[in-house]
This record gives structure tokens, C-alpha cells and sequence, in this order.
């Protein structure tokens, strides 16, 4: 039972760090069509923006606040100058563009801060004594922390898509775009404000999972989450931010119990496990789990 | 479109008259033939100058070919049927391993690998191909990306037949060239310089062929349009899944050559999802669908972070890469070989003589192509 807990935990926390960057790949998604494979990467260089701060004695949730608006900028800068003039010509070019920029991020990642493996200072205690006692395995508070941070995002998330009148012109551009000008809704402006909120979370996703992850925060860190995540929001369905979060639990989960649980696949396997178990359930919902269906005319 | 190059078996379209062609050429004539043989005859002084340089160069210029025929492997799926493919780094790696343990284990003759290791990843990419049927756009990506994700894990998981995290090794006395070519043991760079370069151009070959067989023009037709495709009668699940399984096939004998080129092999270190990017961003480089432009792009793969490395600690190179990346983008989004068929197909013309009945049906006209507006 007590191992049971441990995993549980421990998948939950992957889980729902996956859940947001997969809702920041969605966002992008809607808006633009395609995944973007640099999100991981722009993430990172956020991270690491964050801890050359706190290197400086700044403290962290500062630190945090700051990268979050680099992140902010980045992706709506990006989107303007980078991504909206080849995006009418087809979704290759915005891919070819999306790994220009994973490459040089990283790159520039490297060149800026070294390639040196950096310690992260977490944004909740996390010494080996900070823990709830939860029926005999420790909670730790660094992990409840991510909980906590990853579900109040997403439910301003949720609330910025639902309740507000940015979030209904965001949707309604995700919905269709040319509908969207035509009421008067500035679909440019819409768009860069979406990378700029996908760049948000996905420094949020960052900031969190580097003093967790096993590699702390190196040049390596975001690749993994990125490609867990790109599978989280497939499973959920590309352009469903419910389907995202839903994809990433879900991941967290299989990765943490196959892992456990499955003697066969052991350490070994577990991303190929994980990732095989979706493409098994993709078979049959080839959209995903909330995805919608696209029409085609001939 | 089909083949598009600087050199004149250029797609008979009618070039797009701004200001005239400079030349024009008839087909069937002296002239016409004598600029088409020009092309192979080029590439094979080319080959034959590569070959004098420094061992080092040579080796550059072997791996350039054995990522040219990778690319090009990814080129049938991805340029041709435009199945966006992430995992052809699995296809790479089992090429390797393929040869790297017949090689080890079992005391294969190098060269009678590359046949087994090109057959094993028709097999694979057949079944990566079947969820292509269901499953399309990005969420086929991502089962591409289940298989490049899985491979280096494998590899790792069955450490008794390949050597696991640590590495499988070729001793060099394995890899020494055949007697009869006359070259000693420490002349092994020519020996798979010559290899190299023979499998690429059997490959280019193929490719071409293949472009403009029945299947060659399925492929395209499924890419521009499947339902469109599929009510003129193309059976699009044995596109995909052929498709699929000739391109891991392509990749697959690069892995091999590869293999006997390095002669070390780890599972981290060349068949990750970062070799596929590396696969991907050559390819557009060079111009998808195009039948050189894997060629182009394996040049630019292998010599731009070559020449840029020693710039500021290497991670300048990356930056570069990725900067040059977005401006082809933007310059020319058809890539390098792209840009210069239609560069090339407006000085040159290429016309039929007069109630010529053309050798090869008419391709697709230019209106269906991806890289025009």
C-alpha cells in the first residue's frame, strides 16, 4: 500500500507538470495550427533565466515572476515576427520554424549560462523533513506545492477561456479564425497573446519540474517533459485544454504504475511503455480522447 | 512535383516565362542528351576529386553521403507521401544494430549485412505504417515519435545481444576492406567512401524511379489530397504502409553504413529523437521532395556545425543552425535543391519535339504542389 501511495504520488506530481506544458502546446495549437516543438526549449531558457536570478540573491517566487514575463514576450515576439508570416503558407513551414527555434534555444541556453548542470532552488521547502504523513508514505511539500500551483493555473486557465471576454475571442479565433475578424475580433493580437500565455505556463512548467527532475536543471531538462507532453495532448486531443490535462495525469500515471508494477518493462521502458499504451488507445479514437473530428470537403 | 534539380531531366512543365528562358533545349536531341549525361558524369568527377583528400576530409564526406541516404529515406515518407515521420532515428539505429551485431555475434561478412538490415526496417516501417491508416496528421507523428522514443530503451532493455548502455564495439579487423579491392587495413575511409558512395547512388536511382512509377505518383497524390486520391482508385492503406516501409528500408542501409563507419555504437548517442531532428531539418533544408535535396541537405547538416564549432564553445554552431534554419524558411521554403530546379528550370527549357508521344505519362501539374503558394 505504502509503495502504492509512493508511486501514486510520484505520478501525479510528473503528471500534472506534464498536464500544464501540454496545456501551453494546446494553446499554441488552437491558435496556430501546429505543435510547437519549441516550447520545451523557450521554456528552458526561462528556467534558466530564473535561476541566474536566484543566483543574485533574488528570491525565487521573484525570480519565477520575471521568467514567466520573459516567457510572456518571447512567445508573443515570436509569434509575431517568426511565426504569422509563414504560417499561411503551410504547417511544414511553421514546423521547420518551430525546430529552428528548439535548436537555437537550447543553444543559446547553453552559450549564456554554460552547459554545467545547475541546482534549481525549489519555490516550495524541500528538505528530506518537509512531508505530510499520508497513511504511512510521505507527501512531500515540494510535491504538493506543484499540485497546488499547477491546479489554481489551471483553473485560471479555465476561467480565462470561459469567463472572460479575452478567452471567448480566443476562442472563437481557435473556432475560426476568419469568422473571428469578421466580428471584429483582432485575430493578430489574439494570436500573439496566445504564444505570449503558452510561454507563461511553460516557464511555469519549467520553474517547477527543475528541482525535481533527476537531471536538476541542465541543458537536457525540458526535452523529456516536451515530448511527454506532446503525447499528454495528442491523447487528449490537440485543440482540447480538458483533453491536455486529462492526457498528462494520465501519462504521469502509466509511466509511474507500468514502471512499478510491470516487471517486464521494469526502469527500462517506461517511456516507450507509456507511449505505447497511447498509440494503442489512439487506435481507436484517432483524435484523441476529446479531440474533435475534422471534416474534409472535396 | 517529381524531380526537380539543376540539371536538365527537369519535370516538362512549362517554366514560368519571366523575361524568357536563356536556353532552350529539345528533347531527343544531341544537345538535350549530351546536358543530361552532364549531370552523373559531375557527380562522379566530383566523387572521384573527393576521394584524393585527407582521410579526415574523407570521412567527412562519407558521412555526408550515408546522411544523404538516410535523408533521403525520410524523404519518401515525409517529402512524397507528406507523413510527417519523428522516429526515423529508430530506423537508423536498428540498421545499425542489425549490422553492428551480425557483425560482432555472428562473424557477418560487413557488406552482406546492409541487405538484412535494409529488410528489417521494411518490416518495421510496414508496421508503423498500419496505424497510418487510422491514425493521421500530428497523431501519426506521435506514433512516430513512440517508436524513435522506444528504440534507444530497447536497446538498453536487450543488453545481452547489444551491448546495452555501454556500447557495442566493431573491432577494426572486422571492418578492413575485402582483399579483392587492393586496399590495405588502414585504407578502410576509401574503402567506405566507395561504398557509401555506391549504395547512395543505387538509392537516388531508386528514388527516381520510384517517384515516377505508379506508386511514386500515389504517394504524391496521397499527400495532396487523400480522399481525393482515394476516389481516383489509389489504395491508400498499402501507399502508407509501402511508403512507410521502403523509406525505413532507405534509412535503415544508412544505419548500416553507419555502423561500419563509426565501428562504436551507443544507444544515446546517434539514434535518439535528436537524430531524427537532425534527419528532418536536412531534408527541408535541401528541399523535400526533391531528388537531390537530401543530398544538399546532409552537406549542410555535416558542414555547418562543423565550421561553426570552433566559433565561441560550440553552442554558437547550435544557434547558427537554427538561425539558418528559419531563414531558409523564409529565403527559400522550398530548400536549397527546391530553389535552384526553379532558378534552373527558368534559364533552361526543356520542350518536346513536335507529335512527340511523350515517354512518361505528363506529372501532376504545378498547381498541386506543396511548395508553390
Amino acid at each position: 500500500m505504502d509503495i502504492f501511495l509512493e508511486r501514486l504520488f510520484d505520478g501525479v506530481t510528473n503528471g500534472t507538470v506534464y498536464a500544464i506544458m501540454a496545456l501551453a502546446l494546446v494553446v499554441v495549437f488552437r491558435g496556430t495550427g501546429t505543435i510547437n516543438f519549441a516550447q520545451g526549449e523557450m521554456a528552458l531558457f526561462t528556467t534558466y533565466i530564473a535561476w541566474a536570478l536566484t543566483t543574485q540573491d533574488v528570491p525565487v517566487w521573484a525570480a519565477a515572476l520575471v521568467a514567466c514575463a520573459v516567457g510572456f514576450v518571447l512567445g508573443a515576439v515570436t509569434e509575431r515576427t517568426l511565426i504569422r508570416p509563414v504560417r499561411r503558407r503551410n504547417d511544414m513551414a511553421t514546423l521547420i520554424v518551430a525546430l529552428g527555434l528548439f535548436t537555437a534555444f537550447n543553444a543559446l541556453a547553453g552559450l549564456l549560462f554554460d552547459s554545467e548542470t545547475k541546482t534549481m532552488p525549489g519555490l516550495f521547502p524541500g528538505g528530506q523533513e518537509d512531508y505530510f504523513a499520508v497513511a504511512g508514505t510521505r507527501l512531500y511539500f515540494d510535491a504538493l506545492g506543484v499540485w497546488l500551483v499547477v491546479a489554481v493555473l489551471i483553473g485560471l486557465v479555465f476561467a480565462l477561456f470561459n469567463r472572460t471576454r479575452l478567452g471567448l475571442h480566443m476562442r472563437a479565433v481557435a473556432d475560426n479564425p476568419e469568422s473571428a475578424a469578421l466580428s471584429g475580433v483582432r485575430t493578430g493580437r489574439i494570436l500573439m497573446l496566445g504564444w505570449g500565455l503558452a510561454g507563461i505556463i511553460g516557464s511555469l512548467a519549467g520553474i517547477l519540474i527543475a528541482p525535481l527532475s533527476s537531471q536538476q536543471l541542465s541543458l537536457t531538462t525540458m526535452f523529456p517533459i516536451l515530448i511527454y507532453a506532446s503525447a499528454a495532448a495528442l491523447f487528449g486531443g490537440l485543440d482540447s485544454p480538458i483533453g491536455a490535462v486529462v492526457g498528462g495525469l494520465a501519462i504521469g500515471l502509466l509511466e509511474a504504475m507500468i514502471t512499478g508494477y510491470v516487471d517486464f518493462v521494469g526502469g527500462a521502458l517506461q517511456q516507450t511503455a507509456a507511449l505505447v499504451v497511447i498509440v494503442l488507445i489512439l487506435l481507436f479514437r484517432p483524435t484523441g480522447l476529446f479531440g474533435t473530428r475534422q471534416m474534409e470537403r472535396l | 512535383m517529381t524531380t526537380t534539380s539543376a540539371k536538365p531531366p527537369a519535370p516538362p512543365a512549362p517554366a514560368p516565362a519571366k523575361g524568357g528562358p536563356v536556353l532552350t533545349l529539345v528533347r531527343g536531341t544531341a544537345k538535350h542528351r549530351a546536358a543530361v549525361a552532364a549531370g552523373p558524369l559531375l557527380a562522379l568527377v566530383l566523387l572521384y576529386l573527393g576521394s584524393g583528400l585527407e582521410p579526415f576530409r574523407v570521412g567527412q564526406l562519407t558521412s555526408v553521403l550515408i546522411f544523404a541516404i538516410a535523408i533521403s529515406g525520410l524523404n519518401l515518407v515525409t517529402g512524397y507521401t507528406g507523413l510527417l515521420s519523428i522516429g526515423h532515428s529508430a530506423f537508423f539505429g536498428l540498421g545499425a544494430y542489425t549490422t553492428g551485431v551480425m557483425i560482432v555475434s555472428y562473424q557477418v561478412e560487413p557488406l552482406l549485412t546492409l541487405p538484412v538490415a535494409a529488410v528489417l526496417c521494411f518490416a518495421l516501417g510496414f508496421v508503423v505504417g498500419l496505424p497510418a491508416l487510422r491514425i493521421r496528421g500530428l497523431y501519426l507523428a506521435l506514433v512516430t515519435l513512440a517508436v524513435g522514443v522506444a528504440f534507444p530503451e530497447l536497446v538498453k532493455r536487450f543488453a545481452d545481444l547489444t551491448g546495452g548502455a555501454a556500447g557495442l564495439v566493431i573491432r577494426s579487423r572486422q571492418l578492413a576492406p575485402p582483399e579483392w579491392t587492393g586496399l590495405g587495413a588502414g585504407q578502410r575511409y576509401l574503402w567506405l567512401y566507395w561504398v557509401s558512395a555506391v549504395v547512395l547512388i543505387l538509392v537516388i536511382v531508386l528514388v527516381r524511379n520510384l517517384t515516377r512509377s505508379r506508386l511514386g505518383k500515389a504517394m504524391v497524390a496521397v499527400r495532396d489530397n487523400e480522399l481525393a486520391a482515394a476516389s481516383s482508385g489509389v489504395h491508400i492503406a498499402s501507399v502508407k504502409t509501402l511508403a512507410f516501409g521502403l523509406s525505413g528500408a532507405v534509412t535503415g542501409l544508412a544505419g548500416g553504413l553507419f555502423a561500419m563507419y563509426v565501428g562504436a555504437l551507443s544507444p544515446d548517442g546517434s539514434f535518439t529523437l535528436l537524430k531524427s531532428i537532425e534527419l528532418i531539418t536536412g531534408l527541408f533544408l535541401g528541399g523535400a521532395a526533391t531528388l537531390y535535396g537530401p543530398v544538399a541537405g546532409a552537406l549542410a547538416v555535416v558542414f555547418i556545425p562543423y565550421y561553426t564549432a570552433d566559433l565561441v564553445s560550440g553552442h554558437f554552431s547550435g544557434i547558427l543552425f537554427g538561425a539558418v534554419l528559419i531563414a531558409i524558411v523564409f529565403v527559400m521554403p522550398e530548400g536549397i535543391v527546391g530553389r535552384l530546379g526553379r532558378t534552373g528550370r527558368r534559364l533552361v527549357r526543356i520542350e518536346s519535339p513536335p507529335q512527340d508521344l511523350p515517354e512518361h505519362p505528363t506529372p501532376r501539374a504545378p498547381q498541386g504542389d506543396a511548395s508553390e503558394k
